[in-house]
């Protein structure tokens, strides 16, 4: 299992200089859209290692044909220059009648499967690219039908899924969605996301999908119990920390998944070499 | 007993950015919280990056943000990147009016965080925005994202030359470049 950071913005460049330079991390995940000024040949040397590629604001279920084409020929010039590990992008709503969440919206898995299935072809074939789509952390109980959503999606699309584990431990605390029912989209899946959750402000409490904190004990535990099944050659996993950003805590969490999933094949051969 | 559909987020839509909506559901109940953690968002949005204005409400600010956000579901707003510059229309109709008008830190710091939203979501190709006030002869820009080591960027331009009031309380044109080379005419906001 390779691991990797998220890179959203210009003030951790630093960090993650010195997490790659450390070797807590083999590879950056950079939040593109956000970097759609950036010349690519200089997002292409920014750091020395492999790079994948998460899509934030392409709105793939809302935006209209020529908005995503025009999103897809910058993203293109992104990917020939970074010749990412992978693609991923975000299956969720951004607005509602035209009006923004500032909390992005769930979709609802059974009415909207085949809207949804088009809509991912269609972007994929306008990108040009197998693209990895993120699991949401479901609160409502309608997160339980996820699972057998992704699979389907996954079988008649050709898409991936960038299964996010952590996404899932919040849907296993809020609407109870079995660990196990995500088993077959695990072993299907190559690039993983794992992050910190915290509860909401009040009762009943609902876990809440923050990036803020240090990994938690049953998120944790669900990667140990899943071992074998998310790791495979070729597999990714990017710990991602969008705030609280210090490097010694992100450092601790990095070597409890290195302690789970052991060096990466890619690295157990450069460490044969050096010794 | 909670007699309203919430079987998922979808069913909830509606009410995820409406305090009015929201007291409708039974505060025990999942759904109730689910809606809360939204309308906090919109809250933090407001008041984390412009602070100044609980000075105007109190420290919970909700003498702002329940009859803002009332207001704003009434005019269907967008809730896009002029999220902020909005609530300084309302604030300018409302009993915070002459206060707000008394000290320019609110405004300044309204357009600033309407600038740097628009610089962190706006997927275009423009570079840069700039916001442009009927209340100040000072503009504000916000610029994206130019490089992997930097962020966006928020400038205070007092312009020597001012330029004409947009017709409008706010108005706004975008650039193409990293450069403030032109000015093309003020753009009204969009709802």
């Amino acid at each position: 299992m390779r691991l990797g950071f998220n890179f959203t913005l210009g003030d951790t460049y630093d960090m993650v200089q010195r997490l790659i330079a450390e070797r807590h991390i083999d590879y950056c995940e950079f939040l593109i859209d956000n970097f759609f000024c950036v010349d690519p040949n200089e997002l292409a040397k920014a750091f020395d290692c492999p790079i994948g590629l998460h899509i934030m604001y392409s709105k793939f279920l809302e935006a209209d044909r020529p908005m995503l084409v025009d999103f897809a020929a910058r993203l293109r010039d992104y990917i020939d220059a970074l010749n990412p590990i992978y693609v991923s992008d975000h299956i969720l709503r951004f607005s509602h009648e035209g009006r923004a969440f500032f909390h992005l919206g769930e979709i609802d898995y059974s009415a909207e499967y085949e809207f949804v299935r088009d809509r991912v072809l269609q972007w994929q074939e306008i990108v040009g690219q197998r693209i990895h789509f993120e699991n949401y952390p479901s609160i409502m109980d309608g997160g339980r039908e996820a699972p057998a959503f992704f699979e389907r999606l996954m079988k008649e699309t050709g898409a991936g899924v960038l299964f996010d584990a952590s996404n899932a431990v919040c849907s296993n605390r809020n609407c109870g969605t079995p660990f196990e029912a995500w088993r077959n989209v695990i072993a299907g899946a190559q690039h993983f996301h794992v992050a910190g959750y915290r509860n909401s402000l009040i009762e009943p409490f609902i876990s809440l999908d923050t990036h803020a904190e240090a990994l938690a004990p049953d998120t944790l535990a669900f990667l140990e119990n899943f071992r074998s099944v998310f790791d495979k050659p070729g597999a990714t996993m990017t710990y991602e920390r969008d705030d609280q950003i210090e490097f010694d805590d992100i450092v601790a969490d990095l070597k409890l998944l290195r302690n789970l999933f052991g060096e990466p094949e890619e690295r157990r051969h450069d460490l044969a070499l050096s010794a | 007993m909670l007699s309203l559909p919430s079987r998922t987020d979808r069913d909830l839509y509606p009410a995820l950015m409406s305090p009015v909506l929201c007291a409708n559901y039974p505060t025990d109940h999942k759904a109730f919280v689910r809606i809360d953690v939204s309308l906090r968002i919109y809250w933090h949005t407001l008041f984390d990056i412009c602070p100044e204005l609980l000075e105007l409400s109190g420290p919970d600010g909700m003498s702002i943000f329940r009859p803002f956000m009332a207001w704003a579901g009434e005019k269907k707003l967008a809730f896009d990147w002029s999220y902020y510059l909005w609530v300084y229309v309302w604030l300018r109709q409302s009993p915070f009016k002459d206060r707000l008008l008394a000290d320019d830190k609110y405004l300044r710091s309204i357009m600033a965080a309407s600038a740097a939203r628009w610089a962190i979501l706006d997927r275009g190709r423009d570079c840069g925005i700039v916001i442009g006030c009927a209340d100040t002869k000072n503009l504000v820009i916000g610029w994206k994202c130019r490089s992997v080591r930097l962020g966006r960027e928020i400038e205070l331009i007092e312009p020597e030359e001012p330029l004409p009031a947009p017709p409008d309380i706010f108005g706004y044109f975008t650039l193409q470049s990293f450069e403030l080379d032109i000015f093309p005419g003020w753009q009204s906001l969009a709802r």
